[in-house]
């Protein structure tokens, strides 16, 4: 049966957007990039204080 | 991307710090008051730029002994920190002596958090005795040689642990030491032409 979801092309896309991204973080300053790349995680780690699990239930996902 | 090397150290001038780099800078500034430490794994190529959050930093640490880790839990507690585990330091002592993790966030939160390990196998302890130490400033932040740490993400080999194998080799490629990353590669038996990683 023909895969709905083929990982490998999948994997394929993702690392070429890695190299272009990489190129791009190498061709500029780093307050560039790094503000860029802040402004992302912050936005991350805020949402973070809505996460639903307590740590009992948290520390038995990641147990799986 | 402005890099500067000299010897082990890494100097990222002017980088804007995230939540996450202070974060992992306040417990790494506590931490090695009690121990040697060394970062390894997904934070590493988040500090040089990855475009990817995560929920935990991996941080392997020198054996202590039990009076230590006492004082160093005790500080962090006194610094809002909290460990996810257990309260009692004697069972998270424990734990680390078993080779398992223990976990540590900022009070009320669970993620991002600190998953601390003694050193263990022969890879852990050369990630510890040949660290680099990143500065971003005034502070430094001690990663596991990028040599080995690339070589080590082949081998965990998930889709995320491969492309910052990549990352992290695209962005170092040219100041990488080639004999060592050939050599953990072999070590680890991990293979990169596949992905462009080709020594």
């Amino acid at each position: 049966m023909e895969s709905m979801f083929d990982k490998k092309q999948n994997l394929e896309e993702r690392l070429k957007f890695v190299r272009f991204y990489s190129q791009w973080v190498k061709s500029v300053p780093n307050e560039v990039w790094s503000r860029q790349q802040a402004d992302f995680i912050d936005s991350l780690f805020e949402n973070a204080r809505n996460f639903s699990l307590d740590a009992k239930k948290y520390l038995k996902t990641i147990k799986r | 991307m402005d890099i500067e090397f000299s010897g082990e150290k890494i100097s990222l001038k002017n980088k804007v710090l995230s939540k996450l780099d202070l974060f992992v800078i306040d417990f790494v500034n506590i931490l090695e008051k009690y121990t040697d430490y060394v970062v390894v794994s997904g934070y590493v190529s988040i500090l040089f730029g990855r475009s990817r959050g995560t929920e935990d930093i991996d941080i392997l640490i020198k054996k202590i002994d039990m009076e230590t880790f006492i004082k160093l839990n005790r500080e962090l507690i006194g610094k809002q920190y909290w460990f996810l585990n257990a309260d009692n330091p004697g069972e998270l002592y424990d734990m680390l002596q078993d080779g398992l993790a223990v976990r540590i966030a900022v009070m009320e939160t669970v993620i991002p958090n600190i998953e601390l390990k003694f050193v263990k196998s022969d890879l852990d302890k050369i990630s510890l005795k040949e660290h680099m130490v990143v500065k971003t400033g005034k502070d430094g932040i001690n990663i596991s040689p990028l040599e080995l740490q690339i070589p080590f993400k082949l081998y965990l080999g998930s889709d995320k642990d491969i492309e910052d194998a990549v990352y992290l080799y695209d962005i170092f490629l040219k100041y990488l030491d080639k004999v060592k990353l050939k050599e953990y590669m072999s070590i680890l038996k991990v293979k990169g032409a596949g992905y462009g990683i080709d020594v």
